[in-house]
């Protein structure tokens, strides 16, 4: 439904500018530095050539377009509107001024789905950044290039009611290489909506994970029963942002006053299989652990270290109700501990958590990681792969790679430091390990894989 | 509806309510077959917090006792009187219907007095719910094991989960419903009994 949308193979900026800080040029721009494949087709009535490309003077002159990206101001997109919807697939208004200034606005947005409608086009806004789709280079949005980073490719699909923070969440991911099928801002939402996006999402092979930034749902009842297809074959993770005030007849009673929106949406997460977080790093956080890590059947958690301080502290974060994730630390097999001690490390301490101490070396932790696999009593493991140690280097990336793909047990890494251990976890990342920089987020990243594989364990008992 | 006719409408799916009896005049009491200790409470659609404004009279023994309940309340309220068993049990627990302007009818479960008054320890599901929602609902109570059957008070899961979803169901065959309030639910060893009953229609 929305392939033409994500892999156009046209697209006509209504609105080119020849003047760089302009939206108008940006999105040529992002076109070109993007190496969009496909056909480009600037409208500007000055007409010319804009970055290489011919100008049109006016939209009735344009071929049909799979994409119009309107860039102009919100009277002159109404305007031009109807033209635009005779010719494209789908249309995006980039401009704001529109329901969200009130009731002129809410008319001009009615007007335009009218248009829409009548000449078979979609819309994805008005008020929005657009989409970025990394594969096919299309990219809509405004930000200054030297100050911001575009993700590369990957298998997270981003469908946002917020532009701007869906581009800062993207910005600041592209530190760790985080990659995205797509990202999608629904903006005022006036056609097009979350509902059909994760339709979309949940049968598109290029997405293993499906993220949704959302404020109010179009309609709660339909999002529940697509999540709840969609959950079944990909995860989900929501932030739910923004509470609505209750009224009405049932006010006065006691339920109502106790049950505000937000309670009610986090019981319909739960039913669906809706995973969710609450704020922006633990959505790309959960969906980086659930797009690449394995769930987890079970609460006992092996954790391997080479610093005693960081075992400590996330075996209090792993079995602390209060500050932690209320799971357990597995108590490891006899024969576990043995072949640790007798063929692996010696010197360590092969209670969990494994303390390898810091003369752990590559070859300890590929003998620990090795010896945790077939032990019955652990559910998953949380490896830290700490780099500052000198028996350790940059093949420990390797080697808990290779645990990740081909170990039985689920795995999550979790890092510590500053420039080299980042390097370290960009490679993690490129790998499609999940990593996690800090104790907290890969013990959180523990607790929602196992979400994840309680909700699996409940479909299969159905 | 007043309280009487809310849990008729409870009864009906097989919900457990006490034995109850309204009485309109203080003659009605004569044909009254309920086992003391009793309860008289005003029977109005329009009070919902009865024992706040002296609606309600706890342990009557006997049959003069009654009739001075009723002419108490009555006297007061101008109102028919609801009598009923008094019931012993174990744990006091909360559930509501909400209709919420995005997912529709949801249910809610929570501990009931202080531990719903004081730390909002509830838990919501949209309506309907299968027998596993229910589960999850107990599962999701921060004080659950008060339902596990702490220093001894026992308590039926079982009978807390058909609840849940005999409530589901009857919200779902009655759409109008806008709000329910079972507040409280007393959990006996073997029964989940409703003592008072709101239900809100638009």
């Amino acid at each position: 439904m929305f392939s033409r949308l994500v892999n156009p193979k046209s697209i006509a900026v209504v609105g080119a500018s020849h003047n760089p800080t302009k939206i108008g040029y940006v999105v040529l721009k992002n076109l070109v530095s993007h190496n969009f494949k496909g056909k480009v087709y600037p409208v500007n009535p000055k007409g010319g050539e804009i970055l290489g490309y011919r100008v049109y003077k006016n939209v009735e002159d344009l071929p049909e377009v799979d994409l119009a990206v309107i860039t102009l101001p919100a009277e002159l997109t109404v305007k031009v509107f109807e033209d635009v919807a005779k010719k494209a697939k789908f249309i995006i208004p980039i401009a704001g001024g529109f329901g969200e200034t009130g009731k002129k606005g809410k008319e001009m947005e009615k007007y335009m789905l009218e248009k829409a409608r009548e000449h078979d086009a979609r819309i994805i806004g008005p008020n929005t950044v657009g989409i970025y789709i990394p594969s096919t280079g299309v990219n809509t949005a405004l930000v200054v290039p030297e100050r911001s980073r575009f993700p590369g490719n990957g298998d997270i699909a981003f469908v946002t009611q917020s532009g701007a923070l869906g581009l800062l969440t993207m910005d600041s991911v592209s530190m760790y290489n985080v990659g995205f099928s797509a990202f999608i801002n629904l903006g005022n939402r006036v056609d097009v909506n979350e509902n059909e996006l994760l339709e979309y999402f949940g049968k598109d092979d290029m997405s293993r994970a499906i993220i949704m930034y959302i404020e109010s749902f179009k309609d709660g009842k339909e999002f529940m029963k697509i999540a709840s297809r969609v959950t079944r074959k990909k995860p989900v993770v929501v932030l739910k942002a923004g509470r609505t005030s209750r009224g009405g007849k049932a006010a006065s009673l006691h339920t109502g006053a106790l049950g505000g929106n937000d309670a009610v949406a986090d019981g319909a997460f739960k039913q669906v299989g809706v995973i969710r977080a609450y704020d922006e790093v633990e959505l790309v956080d959960y969906a980086r652990a659930l797009a690449y890590g394995k769930p987890i059947m079970g609460d006992r958690i092996a954790v391997v270290t080479s610093a005693g301080g960081v075992g400590v502290v996330t075996t209090d974060y792993i079995e602390s109700e209060e500050h932690g994730i209320g799971m357990k630390m597995a108590s490891l097999d006899e024969k576990t501990k043995r072949t640790i001690k007798e063929e692996v490390v010696p010197f360590a301490s092969v209670e969990n958590p494994i303390d390898m101490t810091a003369q752990a070396s590559d070859d300890d932790y590929d003998g620990v990681l090795e010896a945790l696999q077939s032990d019955p009593n652990v559910d998953a493991i949380l490896v830290y792969a700490l780099f500052q140690t000198p028996l350790i280097s940059e093949k420990l990336v390797d080697i808990i790679t290779k645990w990740h793909r081909n170990g039985s047990k689920p795995i999550v890494v979790g890092s510590i430091g500053s420039d080299f251990a980042m390097k370290m976890a960009a490679k993690f990342e490129e790998n499609k390990v999940p990593v996690y920089m800090s104790i907290e987020r890969a013990v959180k990243a523990i607790k929602v894989l196992r979400i994840r594989g309680k909700y699996i364990e409940r479909w299969e008992n159905e | 509806m007043n309280e009487y006719e809310a849990k008729l409408m409870l009864k009906k799916y097989g919900v457990d309510v006490p034995n109850g009896y309204v009485a309109s005049s203080i003659d009605d009491l004569k044909n009254m077959n309920l086992n003391y200790p009793i309860v008289a409470k005003v029977l109005s659609d329009n009070i919902l917090h009865k024992s706040d404004v002296g609606g309600v009279i706890l342990n009557i023994t006997t049959l003069e006792e009654a009739r001075e309940a009723f002419e108490k309340i009555n006297g007061k309220f101008s109102t028919p009187v609801l009598f009923e068993e008094m019931v012993n049990g174990n744990v006091e627990t909360i559930i509501g219907v909400i209709k919420d302007p995005t997912f529709g009818h949801a249910i809610m479960f929570g501990l009931g007095g202080i531990y719903t008054e004081v730390y909002r320890d509830v838990t919501f599901r949209v309506i309907p719910i299968n027998r596993r929602d229910a589960e999850d609902m107990i599962q999701d109570i921060r004080g659950k094991k008060i339902l596990e059957g702490y220093r001894g008070k026992k308590v039926n899961r079982e009978a807390i989960i058909s609840l849940l979803t005999s409530i589901s169901k009857l919200v779902e065959e009655n759409p109008d419903i806008e709000g329910i309030d079972l507040n409280p639910v007393l959990l006996t060893e073997d029964k989940a009994i409703v003592l008072d009953a709101k239900i809100i229609k638009s």
